[in-house]
Parts: structure tokens; sequence; C-alpha cells
């Protein structure tokens, strides 16, 4: 028996690990996402869940209105732009406090946009910062004066050595970078050329200010390399100082975070709910049950498999009421306050699953290059081919049979709608007959009546190289969907190839593929966020389309000042993409599955932009008593 | 005996830096950049030409030799470094070091790994007690069942069963997460089940080929009645190849389970290895596995020491 000793003292040692480590209060709002934030630097962020958080614990200069994604005052209380639509002047809201309560200032956000700037800060976001005047030449300039550093000898690269070129490069982004303030409160922002969303790139959180203070705690030169080494110990609970609604109370890895409402924010009224936790849950099944069960109050991003089935019980259920959601609307009332008023679902209905329409765009990809990655000629080079492609396309039968998530089907790039004043062009409808023509106008008919298309010299068509990426269904669905379209009605032979996602984002770097699967989501309201990626030199043309005249027109774009008449000028470079070239082949818009009772959850907005912001979200019954 | 635990403690920085070598040499080999992202928007080229040369992602051997010297605290008693045992920053959660990330996930999947060491040692002595004392009996053939079910259902099916009918239908229990003795005993159970199993058929095998043994004979012969004899003399020679399974076995069990992990929501270190492969996060990788093989190796020798308690036959040479 004396083996019991050392089990009852596991006991005991168990138990007390166990209790030592007692969960927080339930939180006002629990909401639970599938992947842990892969930072809190807001400079460094490029993950909608960083993101989300990042709106939480910083605001910007100005923010994004959840409903309608317009510009709202946030830490500019106002602004003014210039006639010639270069010079932005903000003026700050003389109440604004980062969460240990020392002013926001405007040189804040001169720190953190001259960190934004820093090759070492690694920013994936820093080109938003390049419209400002000089800001790339900065970037640019410091880049080249750390390779040229690390070429000296080792003795030549000494503490001195580096803080000297650190004085040289704050000296030269003080007198070349359009980033200045006249007083504490009022930052003045000079662009190298108008642009027109510019507010919406400021609202952006990778543009949030930073606590400088407890940034540089962080931040050591490296005298060997010359570079700025920024730790990242400010992020954590504890020594994290935002400027946002919430400040952060607990940051456990995978685990989760607990907000607490900052009482310095200068909005703090408006912050709904007092503790919001975020919890990790990356299994999708147990994030189902996490809704069910009500331990969720939000989930953001249900990846489950069956998904467009429990979606087809919600359509079920708005069917049923169809008459009592219409007439609810007609009033005025948002969908969800519109189902909270009907009765509970029955048996196979449900009403806590919310299929939202996203801004963003599922498509694949055309290689454009002239040769494909083994040397061989690349068919789908000629434009003709590829309108070829993309005219065999039933997008309806896709999404309808393959994705079912209830998406639209899309014939352009930029989502129809989501852009206020943009108008879409029509893009290239569903046409076989006219698909088999544009093959034989480049040169593609069945001339041996095999049912398989030959060029004039009798080669048939090239074996399609249909490139897609493991790990999801649902490109594996429709990639097998696109291959059977394509043999039915153009006569070719496809061959899928799947490759797991890292290797398969080389192939697409390096053109090793003929069509492939693509996707984009929109990073700020305006359709250049979507038309970019067809730009010549664009770092995300995968597909290495280059037009001349689809350069000329987005820099026709760039310099028009007239709003109207700028969306016009990108309509057509859009119809340019989507009607004669195709690089790129839309299949429908993104759709994210959200999951929340809507008769206890009020704040989620549906608008496209899907900006949800965390002081916004609410249990209607704290709401309420909080009222 | 000290002569053979400091042997056994010289020779373990051989077989971790052999564990080392292999690992990284397979991590590299991992296709794809670790400093791209696998959707959306790429950085500038810039930016990851940046990073690739500060991680030292440019040079396998500058990476190798550095993070050698950094993890080992070679580097720190050379003054290279500000401190031993940094394992580097993680390449995709860029807010933590593997170090902060080992330290949240490990405690909480050692605690996790115990219980469900002490479940299974639990469920599995008594199943095959039970099973032993009257072999073919109802009871045994309960106690085979279950150890063949518990062997077979694979943990994610155990899992998502006990969540369905103990959290979400029953609520006892929390729906996944972690902190307070509430939310260690789903996924413990689910975690102990084939352990359960393994150890049920040790014990219950040791006791049948115990109770036939000579001193066992001789000791019903005196007159002594069969559950004494099978408590107070067959099980402490049955368990034996129980100890040696255990030391192995809580090991693994204490690195943490991918998918027990996951389906609970369990925030421990089982998911940052094939995480890190998935990632290529490099450094994360590296930190887990010199971190796993040591640990391997200290319990292997803990239990090789233990038994030498246990059974003075032994000589440990």
């Amino acid at each position: 028996m004396r083996i019991l000793a050392p089990i009852a003292f596991l006991v005991v040692a168990l138990l007390i690990a166990l209790s030592a480590d007692h969960p927080r209060p339930a939180a006002d709002f629990v909401l639970v996402q599938r992947a842990e934030a892969t930072t809190l630097d807001p400079q460094r962020m490029s993950w909608t869940q960083d993101f989300r958080t990042g709106r939480a614990l910083f605001e910007g200069l100005v923010t994004l209105d959840a409903t309608n994604a317009r510009p709202q005052p946030g830490v500019a209380e106002r602004w003014e732009v210039s006639a010639d639509g270069k010079t932005y002047t903000f003026h700050l809201r003389r109440d604004a406090r980062w969460s240990n309560g020392d002013p926001v200032t405007a040189d804040d956000f001169v720190f953190a946009f001259r960190r934004g700037l820093l090759p070492e800060t690694a920013a994936d976001y820093s080109g938003f910062l390049f419209h400002i005047r000089g800001a790339e030449e900065f970037f640019l300039w410091r880049n080249e004066r750390l390779a040229d550093y690390v070429k000296r000898p080792e003795t030549e690269r000494t503490r001195a050595a580096s803080e000297l070129l650190w004085k040289e490069t704050t000296r030269r982004f003080n007198e070349t970078v359009g980033i200045t303030t006249t007083d504490r409160h009022t930052l003045v922002l000079d662009l190298d050329h108008p642009v027109a969303y510019f507010l919406d790139l400021v609202a952006f959180p990778a543009l949030s200010p930073v606590h400088q203070a407890s940034v540089e705690r962080d931040s050591t030169l490296e005298p060997l390399t010359g570079r700025l080494l920024q730790r990242q110990g400010w992020t954590k609970a504890g020594s994290l100082i935002g400027n946002g609604p919430y400040r952060l109370v607990e940051w456990r890895y995978k685990r989760g975070m607990y907000l607490e409402r900052n009482e310095h924010y200068w909005n703090a009224k408006a912050v709904r709910s007092g503790t919001v936790e975020i919890r990790i849950i990356e299994d999708a099944n147990t994030t189902v049950l996490a809704a069910e069960a009500g331990a969720a109050d939000w989930v953001t991003d249900t990846m489950a498999e069956y998904r467009p089935e429990m979606l087809a019980e919600r359509r079920r259920y708005e069917a049923r009421y169809a008459k009592e959601i219409a007439a609810a609307m007609a009033k005025g009332e948002r969908i969800d306050a519109a189902v909270a008023m009907l009765p509970p679902p029955e048996e196979g209905e449900r009403r806590n699953i919310h299929g939202l329409r996203a801004f963003g765009t599922d498509f694949y990809s055309f290689n454009c290059r002239p040769s494909l990655s083994n040397g061989k000629p690349n068919p789908f080079a000629d434009n003709r081919v590829r309108r070829a492609f993309g005219l065999a396309v039933d997008r309806r039968t896709l999404v309808d049979r393959v994705t079912r998530l209830g998406e639209e089907p899309s014939n352009v790039l930029v989502p129809r709608d989501a852009i206020a004043g943009y108008s879409s062009p029509d893009g290239l409808p569903f046409d076989v007959a006219r698909a088999r023509r544009e093959l034989a106008d480049a040169g593609w008919t069945d001339r041996n009546g095999d049912g398989l298309i030959e060029n004039a010299s009798g080669e048939p068509f090239p074996t399609v190289d249909l490139l897609y990426s493991l790990g999801s269904p649902r490109y594996r669905d429709l990639t097998f969907a696109l291959r059977e379209m394509w043999r039915g009605s153009l006569g070719v032979e496809v061959q899928a190839r799947a490759k797991e996602v890292r290797d398969f984002r080389e192939d697409l770097k390096n053109g090793n593929f003929m069509i492939a699967r693509g996707g984009w989501y929109g990073d700020y309201g305006d359709p250049t966020t979507f038309l970019d990626l067809s730009r010549s030199n664009d770092g995300n043309n995968d597909r290495q389309y280059r037009s001349d005249r689809f350069d000329g027109l987005l820099a026709d774009a760039a310099a028009e000042l007239d709003p109207a008449k700028r969306l016009t000028i990108l309509r057509d470079a859009e119809r340019l993409l989507m009607e004669e070239d195709l690089p790129i082949l839309p299949l429908c818009g993104f759709v994210t599955v959200y999951m929340y009772d809507p008769t206890s959850v009020t704040g989620l907005t549906h608008h496209p932009r899907l900006e949800q912001h965390l002081s916004r979200l609410a249990r209607r019954s704290n709401a309420e008593a909080g009222r | 005996m000290i002569a053979f635990i400091l042997r056994r403690l010289a020779i373990t920085p051989v077989i971790v830096l052999t564990v080392y070598t292999i690992t990284f040499c397979l991590a590299w080999l991992i296709p794809g950049d670790p400093l791209q992202q696998p959707e959306g928007r790429r950085p500038p080229e810039e930016i990851v030409e940046a990073m690739r040369q500060q991680y030292h992602l440019d040079n396998p051997l500058t990476f190798y030799v550095e993070y050698l010297g950094k993890a080992s605290g070679v580097a720190w008693a050379l003054g290279d470094a500000d401190r031993p045992f940094d394992l580097g920053p993680s390449l995709r959660h860029r807010d933590w070091s593997v170090n902060e990330i080992l330290a949240t996930g490990l405690p909480v999947s050692m605690t996790l790994g115990l219980t469900a060491m002490l479940f299974a040692l639990t469920i599995g002595l008594t199943a095959g007690v039970i099973g032993g004392l009257r072999p073919n009996g109802p009871f045994d053939l309960a106690s085979q069942l279950f150890a063949l079910i518990g062997i077979s259902v694979p943990s994610f099916v155990v899992g998502a069963g006990l969540l369905i009918l103990f959290s979400a239908q029953l609520r006892w229990f929390p729906i996944g997460g972690w902190g307070g003795v509430r939310y260690v005993v789903l996924p413990a159970f689910a975690l102990s089940l084939p352990y359960a199993a393994y150890i049920a058929r040790l014990v219950r095998y040791g006791m049948l080929e115990q109770m036939n043994a000579d001193y066992a004979r001789t000791a019903r012969a005196k007159g002594l009645s069969r559950g004494h004899v099978a408590l107070k003399h067959v099980l402490k020679n049955a368990f034996l190849p129980v100890l040696s399974y255990l030391g192995p076995a809580t090991a693994t069990a204490m690195t943490g389970s991918f998918v027990v992990e996951k389906i609970f929501a369990v925030p421990g270190v089982g998911q940052h290895f094939v995480d890190g492969v998935t990632g290529k996060d490099i450094t994360l990788v590296m930190g887990v596995v010199l971190v796993y093989s040591t640990m391997l190796v200290l319990f292997n020798l803990a239990v090789d020491v233990l038994y030498r308690f246990v059974d003075p036959r032994i000589e440990l040479s």
C-alpha cells in the first residue's frame, strides 16, 4: 500500500495546480474564433482576427461606421482635405487618452507611421503609407542603408555606428516624409498623389497609433546589423497600452483574451459590454456546440463541414415566416430584429446561423505568362482561350451544388453593390456556344472528330494543369466541378493537381500552373483594392497579367479628382479585365458564416465589409439592463 | 547507481543533439516559405528579405549553429546572449517567443496528461484485476470489451461523443477551454482511454500468469483466500510490466495530444508541433522537439531508476 502515498501526493498536486488556474468571471460578451491572434502590434497585423482585436484595443484617426463603412471621427474629431486632394489635416480631439491616462497626441501617430515605414518592422501593410509623399523613398532608402551597413567589416559595426545611422534615419524621415505636426493636436499628411479612398486607409487598424514610451522600452539598436530590434513584450497583458474602447486584461496563447472597458477612452459611455472574452476553439464541431449551448455569444467563422445543411435549416425557417419577415423589414427593421420577433424554430429549422455576404470574391487565376514554367508555350497567354474557359463556367450550378453557402454567383471581380457609387460592368455570361467560337478563333477546333480540340498543325490542346491547395474541401470540390465543366463542354483534357498550401503559394509565384484557385478579400472600400491585383508590377499579380491599357486606366483614375468620373474610369478598367482579357475568372462572392442567437445578441453588422466593432456588441439582456 | 545515473545524464545531450539535427534537416526540407502568408496579401519583397536575415533563414548552417547556441545556453555562457535556453521567437505568432508558448502550454498539457494517467491507472488496474481474478467470467468479458473499445475507437470520436453528451446535453461540464477542475475531466478521460485499455490488458495478463506461479500456489495452499493472494502478492508482480510502460506513456501523455487538445480547445502544447510543421514555423518546431526529447530521455531514466526500487532483482549497469 506504499504505492498509494505517491498517488495521493499526485492527486493533491494536480488539484492545487488546477484550482490555482481559475478562469475569470464570465464576461458580458463571449466570442469564439478559430485562430489565435498573430500579433497585437497594429503595424504588424495582417489577419482578420488581428484587425478585430486591433479595433478594440486601438483607435485610428478615423474609424469606419460598422453599418455603412463610411469614415467617422476617431481620434481626429474633424479633418480638412485640400482642393488638390493631396493634403489632409487632422484635428485630434483633446480628450483622447491612452489606457494609462496619457493624452494621445499627433506625435504618437508620427511615431507609429514612422515605425510602419521601417523595413525592420516588417509591416505587411506599409504599402498603405506609401501614398504619403516621400514615404516609399524613405522605406527604400533605409533598406539600402541597412544593406550597406552589414557589408562593413565587423569592427566598424559598433553601437555608435548603429546609433549614427539611426540618427540619420530619423533626420531623413523628418525632412523628407510628408508626415508633420503643427501642434500637439494637429497632424498633417501630405500625399504624393490624390487618393480618393485615403480616409478608408487611415481607418485601417494597421495605421493605428502606438504608445511610444512602451514600444521604445522594448526596442534596441542591433550593432551588428544596424537594425532597430523591436521586441514584442509590450503587446502582452499588463504592458499593452492602447487607446481603443477596451484594454487588455489577459492574453494567454491559444487560450484567448479578456478585455475590459477602457475607462480612459473618450467615448467609453458608448462601449456596450463592460467585459469581452475572446476564446480560441480550433475544432469546428466544438465551436458549433459552444454556440448551440450558449457558451459563446458569437462564433465568428464556423467552418463545420455541415454548414450548408445548417444554412438550409435557416432558409426553411425564414421561408415559413417569409411574410412576417418581409413586413417587419418593410417597416425598417433589420433582419436580426425581424427574426428575433418570430416564434422559436421547430425541429429541422434554426435561426442562430447567418451566411453573410463578405467583401471578397472567389476566383480562379489564369496563367498569363507567354510560356509555362517548363518552357512550353502557354495556351492561356491568348485572351480568347481565357475567355472561352470563362464562358464555359456555369456559376449557378457551382454555388447551388458545390459550395452551397448561399453565395451570389459573380462574373465580376469587385463585389457588386458593395461600394457606394460604383456600378460594375456586365462581365461574361455562361455561354458554351460562344466559348467554342472563341476557341475556334484562337485556332482550336476538333479537327479529327475525336471530341478533343487541336490546333492547325493537329496538335491536341495541352492537358490543362489545374492547381488547387489542400486543406479545404471547398477548393477540391470546386476544382473537380470546373474540370468536369471544361472537359464536357470544351473538348479539353484537364488534370487537377493538389499542393499543400505553402507549396501551392510557391507554384503560384513561379507560374507553375495553367489555372489555379485564387480568391481575394478587399481591404478598403474602393474598386482598386481588387483591381490593383492585375497591375503589371503588383506583388500579388500571380497571373503576371500585363496590359499597358489596363495600367493606363488605373493611372488615369488615380489622377482624376472628380469621384464620379474616377469610378467610371475604374469601371472601364474592370470591363477590360472581366470582358476582354479575363486574367481572373470570378466565380462567386465569399460568404462568412456567423453563429449567434439573434434573440440575444445585438450589434453585429451585416454590411459586406463585416467591420465588427467589439464595442457595439452586447447581449440583449445586458444592453437593456444598462439602459 | 549514482554512476549509472551520471552516465545516462552524460549521454543525454548526445541523444538530444541527434534528435535536434535530424529534426532540423527535416524541418528545413518542408517546402514553402515560412515568411509568406498562406493566403491573402503578400508583404513587399524587401520586408520578407529583412525578416529572412533577421531570423537567419537565408543560411541553414548559420541558423543551425545560432539556434543551437542560444537554445543550449552555450551562447549565454559565452556572453553572446542575454539569457540561456532561448528557443527564439515564433515565426508565425510574432508576439510570442517559443519559450513563452511552451511556458503557457506545458503546465496545461502536463496537468492534463497526469490526470489522464491517473484515470488510466485507476480504470486499467480495476478492469485488469477484475478480469484476472475470474478469467472468462462475465466481468472479465466486460473488461476485455472495454479494453478493445478503448484501444480501437479513436479519440476524436470519443471526444466528440463526450462533449455532445456531457457538455451540450447534460451541461455537466463546460464546452472546451481550460481553467479549473471542471475543465479537465472530459479531456483527461478521453485521453486516458487507450492507456487504460492497455494497462488493463497488461494487468490481466500478468495476473493470470502470476496466479499460476509457484509462490501463489504455495500461498493458496497455506489457506489464504484467492482474493488475498491476488491483491497482496500477485498484483505487485503483475504490476511490473505496467511500470515499464508507464514511463514513456506518461511522457507522451504529458507532452500533449493533438486531437484531444483540439477537440476540447485545451491550450496545451500538443498542437504546437503539428501547427509548427504545417506553418513551417521552424523555431517552434525545433523548440518543441528539444523540450520533448529532453523530457522523454529524463522520463525513461526516472523509470529505470524507479524500477530498481520496485524490483530489487534488477541491477542497474
